[in-house]
């Protein structure tokens, strides 16, 4: 009885875990930084965690409605490569608004390119979606084909350096996910999502319009994705074809920690928010470690695969107790 | 009545002809001139040999099915790299070990991943892409900014130069090791029960085939192939940098695709792998002939390789 | 009372096999509607057509008097047919409330689910049963923390939320304790009364007498009697589920007896065998016995099998000529020259799209050494393929080009080649043509006269009749009636897997 609770408020409620996870890491790095807990050093990390957990967001719709997205690095990738060259040196900050429309048609556009092969032709996500992310990615090194380009102080300060209240902007960003999650989650389309995700057939058979709704995760993770790209690149105030190469597997990785399966319909966005946190918190702990700077990649992409094999770790453990 | 079917390996290589001479109508092509067009078409196939060894493990993970894939071909062949080039030193009998070392370096990433995948039932696209990350954190720890060594002088007379009849070696080492893989694949129970895996592993099981086994296996030696092919890749450009194996990963995978053999597992061939290689060398120089830029070289391999799923991957449909 | 429903001379083919010649079915508002018939008889078949799930291909429904199609299930259920389906269509992860409801949620102005109206509605229809399930339900419980009986309860619910007008119950008493059998049939009653029409499909004899107001019997596609319940017996209604001539032709001849099979050696022997279905089967096969599994589908038949074959994990004792084995894999059953064959040809049996040769050799490239000698392999090949009267264009053609036979005489090719000497076959004559099950009768019968040991289950009663030593009928994972000498009629065969009273099983 006591392990049926356990696993029932798991499922339920399956950040938990994560939560712990973040606790302590939150705590370490406390520890190790004394002025964590400032208005300013908050301000800083958020605005760094924000892009990977937004990115994490859409991955996590995705994944929940029974699919994967590999592209999401590449559309983050044109997305920045268009600010960066019309926003910033060879355009003007005044149009900013317009191209900031323009990267969220962009990352439209993607997911819908995404929705249409895997969910109306019928192909693989995985293999599927890394071709189109290896398309993106193209497209985004021929609008920059050399890092450069700059979005100008008085435009990224906005993303950087607003805090209404206070409180960091990334903070505004997140409940605002949220609450849409909130709304979509309790919506019929939240209830058609899990339905796809967990079951698809049965779905099908209970006259739930599947490809529809594996369609629409594609697009939503396009958006998340765009809206992550504008985050990055006022973060960063640079262009670089390449930037999003490598957060495609971080938003994997904050998924799985998140504790939303690989297998659909089960899990929610704030787990893999949770997540997001807990794996740029551990790679603070790391810069902080004063491990080796040859080191560094090594140890975060460690963590990564530590992370990746943690659910299948305890199912095993828990197999073997049987 | 019998159809004339063309394989697809076939097909890959009449495309492969036929650009071939396409390309030399262009305003900067060999024209009609024999000798350049024979000494162009060795330059390709001799550059497809490295994407072609590469791309060998890949075969092999592809066909053992269940969305096997590697994507720390590229990490893996840009870290035995670094070790053949550190290991030699330009020094002729240092050779055969560094083959040793690069195999076995391979082959244990190779288990690492399969390990992950088999009994942590990490999605193999995920797990050799984390791998990837952790090699390439190897890479950057064993080459601390900068690596001195050098490549043995019998590499490069024998993988980058002219043998017999001005064949380069890299090709006559191709076709050895086709021949191998083609052992490998056709006769050998290994390569009868990866084909069975790639198509239904109950039925595999059911006939007594150790499917965990056989997936440790194959992984391994598909780190153990990208290990060969990142030596014969440093024997031919006699330097290495960080980033050296990347640029083939992504065609490695559309080669295969290219070559026909399904993504999906359960049927395939080397020899398809081989015309893919040439076929995606050719496109890729064409392109650099015509002064197109890496993003347009991109968009093209993506889109050939999205083509060419939607040719051959469609999944079961909903109803029946 | 009105007729509501009427399926008049349905007939549906599945490639060459005829599933319904003519089926027939009749039910009025108010009613409840016995649909019986033995294995393979067609009733899941024209439940399916009136459900939607199958489309017809001769014949006529009238609801209402007025003909109507179905294109799809979703169609039917607009019509007002519910169906509580056998494969449950529940998703796993969702829970009981938002299952039930699942595209007919009820919605706040805003767009969002009325969380408390669900959850109302799902207490409501969960008071339906209350008392009758082991732990108490909520709403807010999901799916797959369930119990089978509770499934298939919710099952039932999600049905009934619609408000059918028919309602078809597949089996849904299957996996059900005896109260919650009476609730559901209490239940039935109130149904009734406010003008339902039901469509019982059972196996349980007493079920049907308990709650049915007509019966329709089907016998191999073809509805063979209808009428009052109270008008029958339930002597007279197995008798009208079985054929009267069997049409059996293929009866093995020199088949031992209980004094002959005594004097064999013992081949094999298992002890209080138990997985998740097998609660503890023992039995005994000798040396040269042709063993039949009988009863109804899903008995835990498969399992018994695949659990002595090494692929599923057991608790208990397997013995082969008196030594203890426990194998953990196939691959060991298989070196103790024990062979499976799987009904599910495609998922279980076959590479289909490897060729001919390869699915012949799959357990045996071993043998051929490194490098794979062709030409041995490829002679071997041409003798299975003969030795079984293989019809193919060519060895090198993958076996997707196989009729379904052909295809099946190559799952067992596979293994004649490694001469074993136990066979377990799981129901290996589904979907097989007539002429090869012959050639597999014959085929049976060299390889015991040859001593050969066989366990044979098969969804085919007939079969089973016709050419086992002695049959055991397994019955909710474990041996229910063991069959020998005379007793192996299909009368005795059919009662024992119905649970029909001990009386009616001596002739």
């Amino acid at each position: 009885m006591n392990r049926r609770r356990w696993n029932q408020l798991l499922l339920r409620y399956p950040f938990l875990f994560a939560l712990i996870l973040l606790s302590v890491a939150i705590l370490v790095n406390a520890i190790l930084q004394p002025t964590f807990f400032t208005r300013e050093s908050l301000n800083n990390n958020m605005r760094v965690f924000l892009p990977l957990m937004i990115l994490a967001v859409g991955q996590a719709v995705v994944i929940l409605g029974g699919g994967i997205d590999i592209s999401v690095g590449g559309i983050l990738s044109i997305v920045n490569t268009i600010l960066a060259t019309q926003v910033g040196l060879n355009g003007s900050p005044e149009k900013m608004w317009i191209y900031v429309g323009l990267s969220l048609l962009a990352g439209l556009a993607a997911g819908s390119l995404n929705g249409f092969f895997v969910s109306v032709l019928r192909l693989q996500p995985i293999i599927t979606t890394y071709a189109t992310s290896f398309l993106f990615f193209g497209i985004a090194l021929y609008i920059l084909p050399n890092p450069g380009g700059g979005i100008p102080q008085a435009i990224s300060g906005l993303y950087r350096n607003t805090t209404p209240l206070g409180i960091p902007l990334a903070i505004y960003v997140i409940v605002l996910i949220l609450l849409g999650w909130y709304y979509l989650r309790h919506s019929r389309y939240g209830r058609y999502l899990y339905a796809v995700g967990g079951k698809a057939e049965a779905a099908y058979e209970t006259g739930v319009p599947v490809v529809g709704i594996q369609f629409s995760t594609y697009v939503i993770s396009g958006l998340m994705a765009a809206i992550a790209g504008i985050a990055m690149s006022m973060l960063t105030g640079s262009g670089n074809a390449d930037i999003g190469s490598a957060m495609t597997l971080n938003s994997v990785t904050a998924v799985v920690i998140g504790g939303t399966a690989f297998s659909g319909g089960v899990g929610g966005i704030a787990g893999p928010i949770i997540g997001a946190m807990t794996l740029q918190m551990i790679m603070n702990i790391i810069s902080f470690a004063n491990i080796d700077t040859w080191w560094q990649t090594f140890v975060n992409a460690l963590i990564i695969v530590i992370a990746l094999a943690l659910p299948g770790l305890l199912n095993l453990i828990q197999g073997r107790k049987k | 009545m019998k159809k004339l079917r063309i394989s697809p390996p076939a097909a890959a290589l009449i495309l492969a002809v036929t650009l071939f001479l396409l390309s030399g109508l262009l305003p900067n092509g060999f024209g009609s001139d024999m000798s350049i067009a024979r000494a162009q078409a060795t330059n390709i196939v001799r550059l497809a040999v490295f994407l072609g060894v590469i791309a060998a493990g890949q075969t092999l993970v592809i066909i053992s099915g269940s969305e096997g894939i590697d994507l720390s071909a590229g990490s893996v062949v840009t870290l035995t790299a670094i070790l053949a080039y550190v290991m030699i030193k330009g020094n002729d009998s240092m050779v055969l070990p560094a083959i040793g070392v690069v195999i076995l370096v391979g082959a244990l990433i190779g288990l690492v991943n399969g390990i992950g995948i088999t009994y942590l039932k990490i999605s193999p696209f995920v797990m050799t892409l984390g791998m990837a990350g952790v090699v390439k954190g190897l890479i950057i720890i064993l080459n601390h900014g900068n690596v001195s060594g050098k490549v043995a002088p019998i590499m490069t007379s024998i993988i980058a130069r002219p043998v017999v009849f001005g064949i380069p070696g890299a090709i006559l080492i191709w076709v050895v090791f086709g021949l191998f893989m083609w052992f490998l694949l056709e006769r050998t129970p290994f390569g009868r029960n990866l084909f069975a895996i790639g198509v239904n592993r109950i039925t595999s099981t059911l006939s007594g085939i150790h499917v965990p086994r056989m997936n440790l296996a194959t992984y391994s030696l598909a780190g153990a192939l990208a290990g060969i092919g990142g030596f014969l890749l440093v024997g031919n450009t006699g330097v290495v940098f960080i980033s050296l194996g990347d640029p083939y990963l992504f065609p490695s995978i559309a080669a295969v695709a290219v070559g026909g053999t399904l993504l999906s597992g359960g049927k395939g061939s080397y020899w398809g792998t081989m015309s893919g290689a040439i076929v995606l060398t050719l496109i890729t120089s064409l392109l650099t002939t015509m002064q197109m830029p890496e993003s347009v070289r991109r968009m093209v391999l993506g889109g050939t390789l999205l083509m060419l799923i939607s040719i051959y991957g469609r999944q079961r449909a909903l109803r029946q | 009372m009105t007729v509501l429903l009427s399926a008049q001379n349905i007939v549906k083919r599945y490639g060459g096999v005829i599933a319904l010649s003519d089926g027939n079915l009749e039910v009025s508002s108010g009613e409840v509607v016995a649909l019986v018939g033995a294995n393979g008889s067609g009733k899941s078949t024209l439940s399916k057509i009136i459900n939607g799930v199958v489309v017809l291909d001769g014949g006529q429904l009238l609801l209402d008097g007025v003909p109507v199609q179905f294109p799809s299930p979703q169609a039917a259920r607009k019509m007002g047919i519910a169906t509580v389906f056998q494969e449950l269509s529940l998703i796993p992860q969702m829970s009981i409330a938002e299952n039930i409801w699942l595209t007919r949620e009820p919605l706040h102005p805003t767009g969002t689910v009325d969380q408390k109206e669900v959850t109302e509605r799902t207490k409501r229809l969960l008071k339906l049963f209350e008392g009758t399930f082991k732990t108490e339900l909520t709403p807010d419980v999901s799916v797959s923390s369930l119990q089978p009986d509770e499934k298939q309860i919710i099952e039932i619910l999600k049905a009934i939320s619609v408000d059918p007008r028919i309602l078809i119950l597949d089996e849904a008493t299957a996996s059900l304790d005896s109260r919650q059998v009476s609730r559901l049939f209490e239940l039935v009653a109130t149904w009734k009364l406010s003008g339902k029409a039901i469509i019982f499909v059972s196996h349980r004899m007493e079920e049907i007498f308990r709650i049915a107001d007509t019966y329709s019997v089907l016998r191999n596609g073809k509805t063979v009697g209808s009428g009052k319940i109270k008008e029958v017996t339930e002597k007279e209604l197995v008798n009208l589920m079985i054929e009267k001539a069997s049409v059996f032709t293929h009866a093995r001849q020199n088949r031992a007896g209980a004094k002959e099979l005594a004097q064999k050696p013992v081949y094999l022997t298992v002890n209080a065998l138990a997985t998740d279905v097998l609660r503890g089967v023992n039995l005994q096969v000798r040396r040269g016995e042709l063993l039949g599994l009988g009863g109804l589908m899903g008995q835990g038949q498969r399992e018994l099998l695949r659990s002595i074959f090494g692929y599923i994990h057991y608790h208990g004792t397997i013995n082969i000529l008196g030594k203890d084995v426990h194998y953990r894999h196939p691959a060991d059953a298989i070196k103790d020259r024990t062979a499976f064959v799987p009904g599910d040809r495609g998922k279980e049996g076959l590479l289909y799209i490897r060729s001919i040769l390869e699915n012949i050799l799959l357990p045996s490239w071993k043998e051929f050494g490194v490098p794979t000698r062709m030409k041995k392999a490829h002679e071997v090949a041409v003798g299975v393929g003969e030795s079984l009267n293989l019809k193919m264009a060519g060895l090198d053609e993958p076996v997707s080009s196989l009729s379904g036979g052909n295809a099946q005489k190559v799952v067992i090719g596979k293994w004649l080649k490694r001469k074993p000497q136990l066979l377990l076959l799981d129901d290996p004559t589904k979907g097989v043509d007539v002429g090869t099950k012959a050639e597999f009768y014959k085929l049976l019968a060299n390889l015991c006269d040859e001593g050969k040991t066989i366990i044979f289950y098969s969804s085919d009663d007939e079969e089973l009749v016709g050419l086992c030593d002695r049959i055991l009928v397994m019955h909710d994972g474990n041996i229910r009636t063991e069959l020998v000498d005379r007793m192996i009629t299909k009368r005795n065969l059919v009662a024992a897997s119905l649970g029909a009273s001990e009386e009616e099983q001596h002739e």
